[in-house]
């Protein structure tokens, strides 16, 4: 984290594709300061910019131009191995259809960042342990993902990306792909993330998950049209505003 | 016909979009069938070759041979040339032993005395430049290829420098260098090459220190009949009751030229089957890699309204269009070089009439069978496919082992990515090292072949020098296209590998591991196979070359076989690093985002 509290950073950011006639702004000269312990929403139609927004932001993907900090640090700038292992230990990972490694089972899938980042197989498997029942997902620990409901799924998929504590949890669409009662499930999960002080910048096109933010921004053909704080939402008003009765 | 052309037209848009992959398939199965088709068209092809060189040089049916010019040997010879069932006949001739310099190269030759045409038995075909004349020679083909002497050098020839008038082939001798037929003084040959001169340019070799033999070329009534004419007939029996005449019959000059050959079909035939067996494995692998891409091809044509059969052409077609048409290159480029493996010695007429009938049947059979053993699969795998599932991922489930992902758990990152890309599909990486196997056991066999010290049979030491050569010469291309072909499949098999895992090395590259780590996963999951098969080479090496083994063969020594083995890993590495960099630097973010893998 900086001086300024920010946790993530992100000035004239640009990301086009093609050129010539063809020249695609995906993002367009995007300026974005996120709080620690923040969760930003970012919403848009399809095509906006979002995802790659959420690339960027992550180290996915390099942009034409701008600048991108992470806790301070510039990474657009960094080679693609130093930003392999900024990803093992700051940045977590959430996919609408959540990517979990098939021939894993939940356990695995789980250990395996707590592994790519030098744990003991002992400590990763416990912390795998820990996530997993805290998640509510002990009893299916050692299955495979298509033994999985959609729901379980992404709760791995979220286990496996706060696995190694990190400073921002990116989301894609989280849960593009989920019924409601398992929307449901996943949007306790980030309450408990938000409550323990997770950051989170998530994009979305659900309007209850972006209504549960902190913060909701709105994009339009690569750029911010709107950047809204979303007042009042402490984490004990989450669950009354899912009518989960919290 | 609007059916043919709409299958035609979707192979070749397939092809030209996997351009590599229909390289590879049909490098793969041209080495196989060429090397099929090499071992089958051996069996007889000398033969073959003397047949056609006799036809074309009027060869004689027996040759008889007396040492020394005494009027006793030449009445002796004289009377065979009328012996009952003789038809025709030349000479008697003359023939010196003495030597042949060219290019600062000396070998054994045989003057023959040559008249200024030829006599009605045994004309040598000359296949470059003129017959003999006066102070100008002819040498044979053979021999000229040995020495690299072609029209217009000059030789020495028992001291005297010669011009080279003529190259010639001949059926009345064995093939190079067993031209003298026999040896000065009617014993054993030395070997040597063959040379033609007038009488006036052999008269520098009357000496009693120049060895010389009279011989004569019949042509009997019953060709067949030539071996029971050379033992000892009762008709011919007089010309032998006071010379010592050595006759030899057709049959066994054919017999002499395919000893070249004994010990190169073999190493042909099973070299072969090695090759067809990579090729299989090659091919296994790249059609289970396209399973999936082809799986989706099929949810299309299912969702546009192809039946079964229409889908079942389209898949089965590419392949085995690709197997005919390798076939036939294959089948080509054994015609071009049978000619070289056949005929080592070029003293035969280089007419190779190409693979039987019987051999094209068996490699395109082989070829077809490939094709469709490897596309079999797959194929009813994506037919059996719902037209939705299909669409949405074809790919196969990986598999889960639970034991190999707890062991490369304790492991660093690349070998913990690489063992799990083991277990993800445990058969490819068996048949990654039963191709290993395959390579080393050739390899093993080529290490025994150049273990045996040159042996110089007593008589014609520089024949067994050529047969050595022969052998060696051949075992050296047949590793060579295996350890090609095992090449290709190592590339193949990362590719493949990398291509059904890239989502998952995407989801590993967000998780932190760095693009080199991906690389390494990517090269130890087709390495760490290779060192079992290369140590199972060995043994299975050493077994194939037990038929051909003796008392008195010589093993290579232990460490030499173990250290070719420990090569395989890191040339495996290093050929599977170069798809698996590739493959590592894919972006993540469009690996991830693409709906189609």
């Amino acid at each position: 984290m900086n001086e300024s509290g920010c946790v993530l950073q992100v000035r004239g950011l640009c990301k086009e594709h093609g050129e010539g006639q063809g020249l695609v702004r995906a993002v367009d000269e995007v300026d974005l300061d996120v709080p620690a312990g923040q969760t930003l929403a970012v919403m848009g139609p399809s095509g906006c910019g979002k995802s790659t927004l959420l690339h960027l932001m992550g180290g996915l993907e390099r942009p034409t131009r701008g600048e991108v900090r992470l806790a301070g640090r510039r990474i657009d700038t960094l080679s693609e191995r130093a930003l392999a292992r900024l990803r093992r230990r700051s940045v977590g990972f959430v996919f609408q259809s959540f990517h979990l490694v098939e021939e894993l089972s939940a356990a695995e899938n789980v250990e395996l960042p707590a592994l790519l980042a030098g744990c003991s197989p002992r400590a990763a498997r416990r912390r795998a342990a820990s996530l997993l029942e805290r998640f509510g997902l002990a009893d299916g620990a050692r299955r495979l993902p298509w033994q999985l409901s959609g729901g379980q799924r992404q709760r791995v998929a979220i286990a496996r990306a706060i696995a190694n504590e990190p400073l921002v949890l990116l989301a894609d669409e989280p849960t593009g792909n989920l019924d409601t009662a398992a929307t449901l499930d996943v949007l306790r999960l980030f309450g408990e993330l938000r409550a323990a002080g997770q950051t989170l910048v998530i994009v979305t096109h659900d309007e209850r998950v972006a209504s549960t933010a902190d913060r909701l921004i709105s994009m339009r053909d690569g750029a911010f049209v709107d950047d809204t704080r979303l007042a009042g939402h402490g984490p004990g008003r989450l669950g009354g505003m899912l009518g989960l009765g919290d | 016909m609007g059916r043919i052309l709409l299958v035609l037209r979707l192979v070749v848009a397939d092809v030209r979009r996997h351009p590599a992959q229909a390289a590879i398939l049909l490098v793969s199965i041209t080495a196989a069938t060429a090397m099929l088709s090499l071992g089958g068209s051996l069996h007889g092809a000398t033969e073959k070759l003397y047949r056609h060189t006799r036809a074309a040089t009027a060869g004689p049916d027996v040759v008889a041979y007396s040492p020394g010019t005494r009027r006793t040997t030449i009445t002796a010879l004289e009377s065979l040339g009328r012996a009952p069932g003789v038809v025709a006949h030349s000479g008697p001739h003359r023939q010196y032993y003495t030597t042949l310099t060219a290019h600062g190269a000396t070998g054994a030759a045989v003057v023959q005395v040559a008249d200024q045409a030829p006599g009605p038995v045994g004309r040598p075909l000359l296949t470059s430049g003129g017959w003999v004349r006066p102070g100008g020679v002819v040498i044979e083909r053979g021999f000229a290829t040995a020495l690299g002497v072609r029209v217009g050098d000059r030789v020495t020839v028992a001291g005297r420098s010669l011009p080279v008038t003529g190259i010639a082939v001949t059926a009345a001798r064995s093939v190079y260098p067993w031209a003298p037929g026999i040896g000065p003084h009617g014993g054993p040959s030395d070997g040597g090459g063959l040379v033609w001169a007038a009488e006036r340019d052999t008269r520098a070799l009357e000496s009693p220190d120049v060895p010389v033999t009279s011989f004569i070329n019949l042509r009997l009534r019953d060709p067949a009949a030539a071996r029971a004419f050379t033992t000892r007939d009762p008709a011919i029996a007089p010309a032998f009751e006071h010379t010592w005449v050595n006759v030899r019959a057709w049959q066994d000059v054919a017999r002499q030229d395919s000893v070249m050959l004994r010990d190169s079909q073999p190493i042909l035939v099973i070299g072969s089957w090695l090759l067809a067996f990579l090729a299989i494995g090659g091919l296994a692998t790249l059609a289970a890699g396209r399973a999936a891409a082809q799986t989706r091809r099929v949810g299309l044509l299912k969702a546009v309204g192809a039946a079964p059969g229409l889908i079942a052409a389209v898949l089965f077609a590419e392949y085995v269009t690709l197997a005919l048409l390798a076939d036939a290159l294959g089948l080509a480029a054994a015609r071009l070089i049978e000619p070289a493996i056949v005929n080592p010695s070029a003293s035969l007429i280089t007419t190779a009439t190409g693979p039987s009938a019987g051999t094209i049947v068996l490699t395109t059979t082989a070829a077809l069978a490939v094709a469709v053993l490897t596309t079999l699969g797959p194929t009813v795998r994506a037919l059996r496919t719902e037209t939705v599932a299909a669409l949405a991922d074809g790919a196969r489930e990986p598999q889960h082992r639970a034991h190999l992902t707890r062991i490369s758990a304790l492991m660093p990152t690349s070998l913990l990515l690489g063992i799990r890309l083991i277990a993800r599909r445990p058969g490819r990486a068996v048949l990654h090292a039963c191709g290993t196997a395959a390579t080393m056991a050739t390899v093993t066999g080529l290490m025994v072949i150049y273990a045996q010290p040159a042996k110089g049979y007593p008589g014609s030491p520089m024949a067994n020098e050529l047969r050595d050569a022969q052998q060696h010469h051949v075992i050296l291309a047949v590793t060579a296209a295996l350890i090609a072909l095992a090449a290709v499949n190592t590339l193949t098999a990362t590719w493949t590998t990398a291509e059904e895992a890239r989502r998952t090395m995407a989801v590993a590259r967000t998780l932190g591991a760095t693009p080199g780590q991906v690389t390494a996963g990517l090269s130890a999951a087709q390495v760490l196979p290779t060192l079992p098969g290369a140590l199972a080479g060995i043994p299975m090496g050493l077994i194939l070359c037990l038929p051909f083994s003796g008392p008195d063969t010589i093993w290579p020594p232990a460490w030499s076989l173990l250290a070719a083995a420990l090569t395989a890993p890191p040339v495996t590495a290093a050929l599977a690093a170069i798809p698996a960099r590739a493959a590592a630097r894919r972006p993540v973010a469009s690996t991830l985002s693409a709906e189609v893998p």
